[in-house]
């Protein structure tokens, strides 16, 4: 057990978030109150709602060393806080964070801690900004005063990592390049720390379809490469193809985790909470209603077209004997 | 409008940046009125490039582009051409002027000198056809994605035009945001207006009337979503994903299934539930 | 981040002063401050004070929020009473240790001086409390709009008041995250220019610039969209209109005025 998180709770009216929640009000409560718009008006976004102050309402789980680990959650389920709450990068109200003993709420273990857990945050590469692909890679190894060599291999490692040639890039500026090679500059940043733990929020968020497959074994090999990985996604498809284990939240507390043929089970009960399953599931458990025999808790596109060929393939194709065909047909129907 | 019975008529247009490398080439592609057409393209295909010429915002370095029958290269007729085309951005962030909701829909028609008390009428209306009614008074930038987008279209829809650009609106909102974005489109397109809509998402694109594929600034496919998204070979080589029914029912085909090219889910359970 | 103590917070309220022409509001403001300069000893101040609980009274805005809208600026108020209590010697010594001594004048002065800039906070705050940002642009635009004639590009001015306007809050938040991002990313933020502060702010400005300019480009396309063209022949949602309201207003600030100067006078 690496990382824990011990029954965490967020309020924008704790100590941290007060002033959070302040902003808030200025924002959006305070006109709504002069025109008298109703409740709902008010309501403008889950997070910014001066009413709604738990953004993380008892949270607990942990994550083990190596697994990868997926978060999931609409607009305002409290995704982002949590991550950065898992980074120590905010306190939580209530409970603790632990990462390896070390107590994410104070404020020299926090720091400590960070440099294993390394936070990707959602378009990571609006945060480059050194002259050189290098410079910018090594900007945390050299906050940190490593030496050059040490600093030099870190990058070299880094951007190894992220499958971008270091002689290509390394003199180039950052900002010349392609988005999806600034992203990878900007994960390798954070690589650069050489993090036991790699935190992503949206990875995957605004990638064109041509690379996202390519990204998503980047991913992959990240986590073979012996790091616990933790990801937030839109993308149900992506979470059930990379992940372990999946946390669902919604409106600040656990909806649901498990295994994905576990959380994916009940698409009625994910739609309620704003949210899909991957297309193939979605289809098996309607086809499943409908009387096919789909007996595997998870499906995906492969084992779903077999299943489906098994029970309507053969006969239906015209090689069976018009008998035949219809003596299985009317087995099936007892 | 004149005689002339489409929407908006490119012809044999070319555009470059720079002079050397050409965006697209001898680009030929007509819309007629009423229709929903959805531009499917990977990156660099130059289909953002082509939505900003519908709306006058580029003009082509040879050839012409016609919108509603006038010619964007003359300055004249951008203020007819812009008044009645809406375009709507990929980031809400980058798109919106205002402080105040009800301002940033006034702001298209503030500039085409609409007065009180039919500025307002319509501020109301277009507020409400987004479902945004009760916001007037909030503030643009304390509100979801979702949200911000739906603004910004009713800031369009304001000027009351008769053709309304998307340029990859639904890129940057969840799963919830984006169907919720896509039924007003569809609504909006049913009460007649002209859509030209830039995505990369294949669900968004079965939803149109016709759908063209452009790669490296060349028409590769031209159709109804029917045709272009079950064609699933072809969609891949220009690195597009067709849609998941349209995978299954090609894999299930050949696992010797007798289902047709499906495109939507609804259509492909249908068509298993009868085999069965 | 605290972005709205810099221009004051709008606290919504349906008075009399909050449905006064946002222009007006301008122009009776700038006045009040000067009336409140001119106040030379304690009774004029007195009365200036009375004015402005008055505004406040007709503005229905609680003394608490008021004190509350000008919260950080009391340091500047303090610090003034201060460093009078100081600086200005004489009458009766109070207190006396080392060189600090406090005196009868010093006192006095203090307290004058000290409400004095209370006072013109107070007043100044009172234009943010009651009028919107939006409105304040609005007013700025119009009252600048003579110098049009003499070449001032004042709708463009106001323009891009309103635009900065709207872009703080994001700037703010955009500013919040990199600096949140940099820091997930090992960085020690510092301002120190020997601990590597220039590369911090690098690390911090370059990005926020970087976001500036994405959003200008699309912005300036997207205003072009609809047609933006300048202030020739565009209409407004809400015009400014000016009412009985604002003739009141006058008349008070003009009987302010008024009081003032002969309180100055006779005393």
């Amino acid at each position: 057990m690496r990382l824990a998180v011990e029954s965490v709770s967020y309020s924008y009216s704790g100590p941290e978030g007060e002033r959070k929640a302040r902003r808030a009000r200025a924002r959006s409560g305070a006109r709504a109150e002069a025109v008298g718009a109703s409740a709902e008006a008010r309501r403008a976004d889950w997070g910014n709602d001066p009413q709604d102050i738990w953004a993380l309402r008892d949270v607990s789980f942990s994550i083990r060393e190596g697994e990868f680990f997926g978060i999931a959650g609409h607009t305002g389920s409290g995704k982002s806080t949590l991550l950065q709450i898992m980074n120590g990068l905010i306190r939580p109200t209530e409970g603790r964070v632990t990462f390896d003993g070390l107590d994410l709420s104070s404020k020299h273990d926090a720091a400590r801690a960070r440099e294993e857990i390394g936070l990707v945050f959602q378009y990571p590469e609006h945060q480059l900004f050194a002259n050189t692909v290098y410079d910018d890679v090594a900007f945390g190894p050299r906050s940190r005063k490593m030496d050059a060599a040490e600093v030099d291999r870190r990058v070299r490692e880094g951007l190894r990592l992220v499958g971008l040639p270091f002689d290509e890039v390394a003199e180039r500026s950052p900002f010349s390049l392609s988005g999806g090679q600034q992203r990878r500059v900007a994960i390798a940043g954070v690589l650069a720390m050489e993090p036991a733990v790699l935190i992503l929020d949206e990875p995957m968020a605004g990638i064109d379809p041509g690379a996202r497959d390519e990204f998503l074994g980047l991913l992959e090999s990240l986590h073979d490469s012996g790091r616990t990985i933790v990801m937030v996604s839109h993308s149900m498809e992506d979470l059930a193809r990379l992940c372990e284990r999946i946390l669902i939240l919604s409106e600040g507390r656990i909806f649901a985790l498990g295994a994905p043929d576990e959380v994916f089970a009940d698409p009625a009960a994910l739609k309620a909470v704003g949210l899909g399953v991957p297309a193939a599931q979605a289809l098996a458990v309607k086809l499943r209603q409908a009387g096919f025999k789909l007996d595997r808790p998870l499906y995906d596109m492969s084992s779903l077209a077999e299943d489906i060929a098994a029970q309507v393939g053969r006969e239906a194709a015209g090689v069976i004997p018009q008998t035949m065909l219809g003596a299985e047909a009317g087995e099936r129907h007892e | 409008m004149g005689a002339d019975p489409a929407f908006v008529d490119f012809q044999h247009a070319s555009f470059s940046y720079d002079g050397a490398s050409f965006v697209f080439q001898d680009l030929n592609l007509s819309v007629p009125q009423g229709q929903f057409l959805c531009i499917l393209g990977d990156n660099g295909s130059g289909k953002s490039t082509l939505a900003k010429h519908v709306d006058a915002l580029l003009k082509p370095t040879e050839g012409s582009v016609f919108v509603f029958g006038a010619n964007t290269k003359e300055p004249e007729q951008l203020f007819f051409i812009r008044s009645n085309a809406g375009f709507v951005f990929q980031n809400p962030d980058d798109q919106i002027v205002a402080t105040l909701i009800e301002n940033e829909v006034a702001f298209g028609p503030e500039n085409l000198g609409v007065e009180n008390p039919e500025l307002r009428e319509r501020v109301q209306d277009s507020i409400q056809e987004v479902g945004l009614q009760g916001f007037q008074l909030h503030e643009t930038h304390a509100l979801s994605g979702g949200q911000k987008q739906r603004v910004c279209i009713a800031g369009a829809l304001a000027m009351e035009p008769a053709l309304l650009v998307l340029d990859e609106a639904t890129a940057m909102l969840d799963p919830r945001g984006r169907s919720g974005l896509m039924r007003l489109i569809g609504q909006l397109h049913e009460s007649g207006m002209t859509i030209i809509m830039i995505t990369h998402f294949m669900d968004e694109a079965a939803q149109a009337d016709r759908v063209v594929v452009l790669d490296a600034g060349t028409i590769r496919m031209d159709g109804t979503p029917d045709d272009v998204l079950s064609r699933a070979s072809e969609l891949q080589e220009l690195s597009l994903e067709a849609p998941f029914a349209c995978q299954l029912s090609v894999k299930l085909q050949e696992l010797g299934v007798p289902v047709p090219v499906c495109i939507t889910q609804d259509e492909l359970e249908e068509q298993l539930c009868a085999l069965l | 981040m605290n972005e709205r103590a810099i221009i004051g917070q709008y606290w919504p309220e349906d008075s009399f002063v909050h449905h006064m022409d946002p222009r007006v509001k301008c122009i009776l403001s700038i006045a009040v401050m000067v009336i409140i300069l001119c106040a030379g000893n304690a009774a004029s101040l007195a009365v200036a004070a009375a004015f402005v609980i008055l505004f406040y009274a007709a503005s229905r805005i609680p003394l608490a929020q008021a004190v509350r809208a000008v919260g950080p600026l009391l340091v500047i108020v303090i610090l003034t009473a201060v460093l009078n209590i100081l600086f200005v010697q004489g009458g009766t010594v109070y207190f006396q240790f080392g060189i600090i001594c406090v005196s009868e004048d010093g006192l006095i002065s203090a307290a004058f001086i000290g409400c004095r800039l209370l006072l013109l906070l107070l007043a100044m705050s009172l234009l943010t409390l009651t009028t919107t940002t939006l409105d304040i642009t609005a007013a700025f635009e119009r009252l600048i709009s003579p110098l049009a004639r003499i070449g001032v590009p004042a709708h463009e001015l106001s323009m891009i008041l309103g635009l900065a306007l709207r872009f703080l809050p994001q700037f703010m938040q955009e500013l919040s995250v990199i600096s949140r991002a940099q820091k997930s990313r090992g960085a020690t933020l510092t301002m120190n220019p020997f601990k590597g502060g220039f590369s911090t702010m690098a690390s911090l400005i370059v990005p926020l610039f970087a976001s500036a300019f994405r959003h200008a480009d699309t912005l300036s396309a997207a205003m072009e969209a609809r047609c933006y063209h300048g202030g020739v022949g565009t209409t407004r949602l809400n015009p400014l209109r000016t009412s009985w309201r604002d003739g009141v207003g006058s008349v008070v600030v003009a009987l302010m005025a008024a009081c003032v100067v002969i309180m100055n006078c006779i005393i």
